[in-house]
C-alpha cells in the first residue's frame, strides 16, 4: 500500500473521567474507504469528530509526510481537508443552493468558478429540481444528499461519514451508496461508521471494530 | 373623578389631533432608545456568543455577574453615570450630563446585561451541529458565529425586543442624566412624571396610552417571534 495520507496515533478521550477511547491508532490512505463498526455509545462519533477537529482529544498525535505532530498544533490546518458529516445532517436556514454553496466562500475560487462548480454539484447530485426549495422542508433522504453535496463541492481529501445510512429507506440508501462510490472514485478517502457491513458492499477496503475504547481489525 | 374624565378627553384629543409637543416627546423617546438598542446589540451578541462557546476559565462567573446585573435599579445606573459625567467627575470635560447622549449611554448600560443574558440563553439552546457543520465546511470563527446567530435569530430578536421594552419605559436614568429638558431630553416617561407632579394629567395620560400601546405591541410581536423560534428550533 502507498503512504498513508494521515496517521492518527494514540488517540485518548475521556468524558468526565469516563474513558471512551484508549490509545486508538488509525491510518487514512488516499482513495481508500474504512468502515468503522461498533455498538451504540462505543465512541465512533467521538473518534470521527476528533479526526475532524470538532472534538478535543485528551491526547493524540498526527503523522504526515514522515513527521509527527501533536493534534493540537496541526489540527486547524489539516481540518481544512477533512469534512465530517453528521448522522442526521443539519441543513442551515435557506435554500438548497445556499446550503451547497456555504463552504465555497472560504475557498480560493473566484465568482465564475464558484457558480460553475455550484451548477456542476447540483447536477452531480440530482438536486437541480429542488435547488431553490427551503432545505429544512425536504425529506430526510434529500437532506442527506444536500449534506453530501455541500461537502463534495469542496473536494476534501478526507470525508468522515457518521452512520450515513441509519435513517434512510432503501432507495435513498442506493442513491447515497452511489454518491459515495463516485466520491471514492474521485480519490477521496472515506471513513464511514455503521453497524451493517452489507450496506457498504463494494465500497469499503478495510473494516475496524471499536470495542471498549480499542480499535480491532 | 370628573377632572379625571376631562383630562382623559383632553388626552385623546391630543393624541388624535397630533399635538406637536406630545409627538415630539414620543419621537425623542424612540430616537434615544433606538440608538441605545442598536449600539448595544452587536457587542452584546458577541459577548453572549463567547460566553456560550468559549471555554475560558471564569466563564460561568462572568455569566453570573451579568445575571445579577439584570436587577440593578435604574436609579443606581443613573446615579453612577451622573457621578461619572458631572462637571467634577472623571468624564466631566465631555460635557455630556443632561444630553441625549448621556441618556443613550445610560440605556445602553441598562440593556446590555439583558441582551447578554437572554442572548446567551438563545445561543446556548442552538443545536451544536450548527457550529460543527460551519467549522467542518471551512468557516473562520467569525463566520461560524454569524451562522449560529442567524440560526437562532428569532430568539435573539426576542431578546432585543425585551431589551427595547425595558429601556423605552425606564424613567430613572432619563430623569437623572437627561434632566427632562423640554424639546431636548424630555421623553415619554420623564414627561409623565413631571406633568403628573404638576397636576396636569392630560399630557401624562396621553403619553401613558402611547407607552401602553407600545408595550402591547411589543408583547404581541414577542409572542409571535417566540412562536417562530419554536417552529424553527
Ligand atoms: N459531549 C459529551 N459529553 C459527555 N459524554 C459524551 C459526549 N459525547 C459523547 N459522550 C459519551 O461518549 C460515549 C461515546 O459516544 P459516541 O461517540 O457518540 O458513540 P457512538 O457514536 O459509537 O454511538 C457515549 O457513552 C456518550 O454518552
Ligand atoms: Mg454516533
Amino acid at each position: 500500500m502507498s503512504e498513508p495520507l494521515l496517521l492518527f496515533r494514540g488517540i485518548e478521550k475521556s468524558f468526565a473521567g469516563n474513558q471512551i477511547l484508549k490509545n486508538v491508532n488509525l491510518s487514512i490512505y488516499p482513495g481508500k474507504c474504512i468502515l468503522l463498526s461498533g455498538k451504540n455509545g462505543s465512541g465512533k462519533s467521538t473518534l470521527l469528530k476528533i479526526i475532524a477537529g470538532l472534538e478535543t482529544p485528551s491526547k493524540a498525535e498526527i503523522e504526515f509526510s514522515g513527521k509527527s505532530h501533536s493534534w493540537k498544533s496541526v489540527i486547524r490546518s489539516i481540518r481544512k481537508n477533512i469534512i465530517y458529516l453528521h448522522q442526521q445532517p443539519y441543513l442551515l436556514s435557506g435554500t438548497v443552493v445556499s446550503n451547497v454553496a456555504y463552504g465555497l466562500r472560504f475557498t480560493h475560487l473566484n465568482r465564475t468558478q464558484r457558480s460553475d462548480s455550484l451548477k456542476e454539484a447540483l447536477e452531480w447530485a440530482g438536486l437541480a429540481d429542488v435547488a431553490n426549495k427551503q432545505a429544512k422542508t425536504l425529506s430526510g433522504g434529500v437532506q442527506q444528499r444536500v449534506a453530501f453535496t455541500r461537502a463534495w463541492i469542496l473536494k476534501p481529501k478526507v470525508l468522515l461519514l457518521d452512520e450515513p445510512m441509519a435513517n434512510m429507506d432503501y432507495e435513498s440508501r442506493m442513491q447515497a451508496c452511489d454518491l459515495l462510490k463516485r466520491m471514492k472514485s474521485e480519490g477521496m478517502s472515506i471513513v464511514v461508521t455503521g453497524h451493517d457491513a452489507d450496506i457498504f458492499d463494494g465500497l469499503t477496503d478495510k473494516h475496524f471494530h471499536l470495542t471498549e475504547g480499542k480499535l480491532e481489525s | 373623578m370628573e377632572g379625571m374624565l376631562i383630562s382623559t378627553q383632553q388626552a385623546l384629543h391630543m393624541l388624535l389631533t397630533g399635538d406637536s409637543e406630545l409627538w415630539s416627546i414620543v419621537m425623542l423617546s424612540f430616537s434615544v432608545s433606538f440608538k441605545a438598542i442598536i449600539l448595544t446589540t452587536p457587542p452584546a451578541m458577541v459577548v453572549a456568543y463567547s460566553l456560550a462557546n468559549g471555554n475560558f476559565p471564569g466563564n460561568k462567573i462572568v455569566l453570573a455577574v451579568f445575571n445579577s446585573l439584570l436587577s440593578v435599579p435604574t436609579v443606581v445606573i443613573g446615579l453612577l453615570l451622573y457621578v461619572l459625567l458631572t462637571r467634577q467627575g472623571p468624564f466631566g470635560d465631555l460635557r455630556l450630563l443632561f444630553t441625549q447622549t448621556a441618556m443613550v449611554i445610560g440605556q445602553m448600560m441598562l440593556c446590555f446585561p439583558i441582551l447578554v443574558a437572554l442572548g446567551y440563553a438563545a445561543i446556548n439552546a442552538a443545536d451544536r451541529r450548527v457550529k460543527e457543520t460551519s467549522i467542518t465546511l471551512g468557516a473562520p470563527w467569525w463566520f461560524t458565529m454569524l451562522t449560529v446567530l442567524y440560526e437562532v435569530r428569532f430568539g435573539l430578536l426576542a431578546a432585543v425586543l425585551t431589551g427595547f421594552g425595558r429601556i423605552i419605559s425606564e424613567v430613572g436614568i432619563s430623569m437623572m442624566v437627561g434632566g427632562n429638558i423640554l424639546g431636548y431630553t424630555r421623553n415619554i416617561t420623564t414627561a409623565i412624571a413631571l406633568e403628573t407632579s404638576k397636576g396636569e394629567f392630560a399630557q401624562g395620560i396621553a403619553l401613558g396610552i402611547v407607552l401602553l400601546l407600545l408595550a402591547f405591541m411589543l408583547t404581541a410581536f414577542l409572542t409571535y417571534v417566540q412562536g417562530k423560534q419554536e417552529i424553527t428550533a
